[in-house]
């Protein structure tokens, strides 16, 4: 069973089973493949959609149901695979968001100019927060502040592209899709998809109260 | 990181022109010296607790200001976080994407 983070000895404490944290670590790292500095090829996130990573799996027959909640880019538009060139994929314009609003050329130029710097900032911070938690024996998760920093920032960035592929648009969305999936069985994908993000949600709430100054 | 708050200095400049030629000088002056501001905008995704953390954190604000901005940010959908020349704006905004705050900056107007 879980249990949240807290503050004790100047050290960030938790309890995440192996399931738990391997998940956790498992979307962590597929966002790190879409912010890297250098995007790996179409072909690529395919492969890696079907190399058996379970939630990869889970959440592949949402397409179905008109939600497509991979964090694979691949999965979002299978339409648009092949020779036709695709568009930038939305959750990349969720985290590194259009700064200007009154000027695009401005916009433009800001993003040439940072979002390099962005993208290694966010890959670095997510491989800290990745390794943090792949190197435990037990349940018991203990980070030094800059780690549990990183695990912070890494969760936002998590949540910001699970949202994306959930379709999270306005403040009382989340709460409509729970009641859209009410009616269906546990194991079904949606339902899963939204536990999911419910337990991240939950775990970054912990953390962000644990480290408030 | 924090640092201290931004201070508009622009402002005191212009209040000591002459009446007679601020006509004359306002529109010149408007470009150079008029403040640019940081946004953030509502999102579904950032919790409360973790957009007032950023706040204190990146901007030292105090937990009462940044408690306040985040609940302009909620309930309005929008907040200024922080005013002054363009590059300090621009400089807030790209540390405020990196933590996943939906940042903009523009003039103010």
């Amino acid at each position: 069973m879980a249990r949240g983070f807290k503050r004790r000895d100047g050290r960030f404490v938790a309890k995440l089973d192996a399931v738990e944290r391997g998940l956790v670590v498992g979307l962590m790292e597929q966002v790190l493949e879409l912010v890297e500095p250098e995007p790996t090829a179409g072909n690529e996130l395919d492969d890696d959609a079907t190399d058996g990573d379970e939630f990869d799996r889970i959440v592949a027959g949402l397409g179905g149901i008109g939600m497509g909640v991979s964090l694979s880019a691949a999965d979002q538009a299978p339409e648009l695979s092949g020779s036709v060139p695709q568009p930038r994929d939305p959750a990349l314009e969720r985290i590194f968001p259009t700064a200007n609003r009154q000027d695009d050329q401005v916009a433009a130029e800001f993003r040439r100019l940072t979002e390099d710097g962005l993208r290694a900032r966010k890959a670095a911070n997510l491989t800290t927060a990745i390794t943090a938690l792949s190197a435990l024996e037990d349940q018991k998760i203990s980070l030094e502040q800059p780690q549990a920093l990183a695990l912070l920032i890494a969760l936002t960035d998590v949540r910001l592209v699970l949202g994306e592929r959930l379709g999270l648009k306005q403040d009382d969305d989340f709460d409509r899709l729970e009641e859209q999936v009410s009616g269906l069985e546990d194991d079904d994908p949606a339902v899963y998809a939204l536990a999911v993000y419910d337990f991240l949600t939950w775990l970054q709430e912990t953390l962000a109260h644990a480290l408030a100054p | 990181m924090p640092r201290a708050v931004p201070t508009i200095t622009s402002t005191a400049v212009m209040s000591i022109a002459p009446v007679e030629q601020e006509s004359v000088s306002t529109e010149e002056l408007a470009d150079v010296d008029v403040p640019w501001i940081t946004l953030v905008w509502n999102d579904p995704v950032n919790l409360m607790s973790y957009v007032t953390f950023v706040f204190q954190t990146y901007f030292g604000y105090s937990k009462a200001k940044a408690e306040r901005l985040m609940m302009d940010v909620h309930v309005k959908g929008r907040a200024v976080v922080s005013t002054g020349a363009r590059e300090r704006m621009e400089t807030d905004t790209e540390a405020l994407q990196g933590y996943g705050l939906w940042a903009t900056f523009q003039k103010d107007s």
